[in-house]
């Protein structure tokens, strides 16, 4: 009996000393939550990271903690350096193998796109994953601020954000001048024929720069026959589309040859670059002041 | 030609050794090469020393191309184990899952679950299941009916009843528009990657009973070859035979279709390949099969991951880029 019960006790003050022992070990990491408000455990001090998302890299490089980057997916570009950083698949389809040879200390994925079954599976061998999820500028802000919280970059963040939101405001005031809101198609795809709903970061640019989006709806990327964007009558019509100067100038042609089109009788037909509206990076004002100037030139001739 | 006057059980062990050491040999290269480089000397130190030192490779080896080993082999064996099946009982060598719309079937049900959001198992593989089983339903219909009992009408049927497949995952795709968009297509073109050990487990345990039944059966395929009146005078109940076997083949080639997609030519070569170098008993071929089938998979993976230089092709692209010269070679060659 007496033994019996001085095993126990063994066992016990072990599973004390266990029990304290625990958190002790764990003071080094710390828990924090993400944005989809998943618990992820980081290490004490982040090294090395992997970008799994073009726009998560621009942040980084924006955030100016580039060093810590050893890895990003496929059409990471701008800027033009992370184009060298050694790559982990596409952002849809991630390269596994390659990431967890990186050893990061943390990956930074985006809801929006990266696959969850690959997420957990890194999760599953012990690399935290921070998820981001920005949807609208505000987020975004958010989010680069929460990012520089995480790289101890906090600095850099809040002028990033102070930069972006007094732009933003500028742009607010400005088109505040005017009622008038310019018909606007932005083509996104060629063939066929896409453009951007209402839950898109490209609609939310479109209304603070002063245009009506001919697309808006709900569904996200709707795809448009010839004959009903002529019927929308735009009078600025924006391709931004991956395909080179020559595609747009066939492209332009085409629609040139339906002379009543506003777009066309005003020529108000542009090629941008398509990153600049649809990657929720700090570029996207760029995107945003660009898009105010061609909707509104006539607002914008007194300033500069 | 030696091994013919081999006794039965003695031939099935020695094929079997063999193409084992082929599908040994295979994952052994598999578990070997990968997207971070190929390292031989170090898999045999990881295998037999289990030392754990500051590389990743260890990690990489058993938590990501081990799971995809296994489930290349797995879905190989599967479906090569299919086309045997499907040979056998429609008496008619150009069957095949694939090519009969039956994993086309699979794939609308698989597509439906998936866009209406339920995990991979068990919801996303009873609609692949439901739909399978549809589909082989629809071919069987139509090849019940006397005159369509040719050969060639029976293919045709399979190749209209796959081509209204394709269409319906088609349209089900242009309806869709998020970003699972993506992942649906790559997974159509059959894609491995997904897997991990968790899951290649839960497979197994379907697939693994699923083999033992088919083989159980061998026999009775063989005496189906000979026709279904010198079966049934042999004393097989047909209609039970063959609907075990239907719906079994069908669960196997669904549930694997609702883990990596649409694999196709694998059920047509392998069976194919091993009836011309083995004969025509199924005791023998239906192990062979799965062991055969298993290698052929591995090797196409091995090729989908490490053929491109950034980022993977779908597994299924390489099995129809060898499997369909492959298999028009085979024809052209037995039918001369």
């Amino acid at each position: 009996m007496n033994m019996k019960l001085k095993k126990t006790n063994i066992i016990l003050s072990c599973f004390v000393l266990l029990v304290l022992l625990v958190p002790l070990n764990n003071i080094s990491a710390m828990e924090i939550k993400d944005q989809l408000n998943r618990k992820i455990h980081l290490p004490k001090q982040i090294k090395k990271i992997v970008s799994l998302a073009p726009s998560i890299t621009e942040i980084i490089y924006a955030l100016g903690v580039e060093d810590l980057l050893v890895g990003v997916t496929q059409y990471s570009d701008y800027p033009a350096a992370a184009s060298s950083l050694p790559k982990v698949g596409s952002y849809v389809h991630l390269d596994l193998e390659r990431i967890i040879a990186l050893k990061p200390d943390l990956c930074i994925a985006t809801r929006d796109g990266n696959p969850l079954t690959t997420i957990e599976r890194l999760e599953i061998m012990k690399i935290p994953v921070y998820a981001v999820d920005p949807r609208n500028l505000e987020t975004i802000i958010q989010t680069i601020l929460e990012l520089g919280r995480l790289l101890k970059a906090e600095k850099k963040a809040d002028f990033l954000a102070a930069n972006m939101r007094s732009r933003i405001l500028k742009i607010k005031n400005i088109i505040s001048c005017t009622q008038h809101r310019t018909r606007l198609f932005f083509q996104i795809g060629i063939s066929p024929i896409v453009s951007a709903g209402s839950p898109t970061f490209i609609n939310e640019l479109i209304e603070l720069a002063g245009g009506e989006n001919l697309a808006r709806g709900p569904a996200a990327y709707p795809r448009f026959s010839k004959e009903k964007v002529i019927s929308l009558a735009p009078e600025v019509i924006i391709i931004t589309s991956m395909a080179r100067s020559t595609v747009f100038e066939k492209v332009k042609a085409e629609w040139n040859r339906w002379p009543d089109l506003p777009a066309v009788k005003q020529q108000r037909i542009y090629l941008e670059d398509s990153n600049l509206f649809d990657r929720p990076t700090p570029r996207l004002v760029d995107g945003l002041e660009l898009l105010a100037k061609l909707l509104h030139p006539e607002l914008f001739e007194n300033i500069k | 030609m030696k091994k013919a006057k081999l006794n039965l059980p003695k031939r099935i062990l020695v094929v079997n050794l063999i193409l084992l050491i082929i599908l040994a040999g295979i994952s052994f290269l598999g578990l070997a090469c990968g997207s971070t480089g190929i390292d031989f000397l170090a898999l045999i130190k990881i295998i037999f020393k289990s030392e754990i030192n500051e590389s990743m490779l260890p990690a990489i080896i058993w938590q990501i191309r081990l799971p995809r080993v296994l489930l290349a082999a797995l879905v190989g064996a599967t479906l090569s184990l299919g086309g045997l099946v499907f040979q056998a009982i429609l008496r008619n060598p150009l069957a095949e899952p694939y090519i009969l719309g039956i994993s086309g079937g699979a794939a609308i049900g698989a597509i439906i679950g998936i866009l209406l959001g339920l995990s991979r198992f068990p919801g996303v593989s009873l609609f692949a299941f439901a739909g399978s089983m549809a589909t082989l339903l629809l071919i069987l219909v139509m090849a019940s009916d006397k005159t369509i009992l040719k050969k060639d009408s029976l293919l045709l049927s399979g190749v209209m009843v796959n081509a209204f497949c394709s269409a319906v995952i088609m349209f089900l795709i242009s309806m869709t528009q998020d970003s699972r968009l993506h992942n649906i297509i790559f997974w159509l073109m059959g894609d491995l990657s997904v897997a991990d050990l968790g899951q290649t487990f839960s497979l197994a345990m379907v697939l693994i009973p699923c083999f033992i039944i088919i083989f159980y059966y061998s026999n009775v395929m063989n005496l189906l070859l000979m026709g279904q009146e010198q079966a049934r005078a042999m004393g097989v109940n047909i209609k039970l035979v063959i609907f075990i076997l239907l719906v079994i083949t069908s669960l196997m080639v669904s549930s694997t279709v609702s883990y990596c997609g649409l694999l196709g030519f694998v059920g047509l070569v392998m069976p194919h390949l091993l009836r011309i170098i083995l004969g025509p008993d199924h005791r023998v071929l239906v192990p062979a099969c799965i062991l055969g089938g298993g290698a052929f998979m591995v090797f196409c993976d091995l090729l989908a991951r490490t053929l491109p230089e950034q980022g993977e092709m779908p597994a299924g692209v390489i099995t129809a880029l060898i499997g369909a010269p492959l298999f028009i070679y085979l024809l052209k060659r037995s039918s001369r």
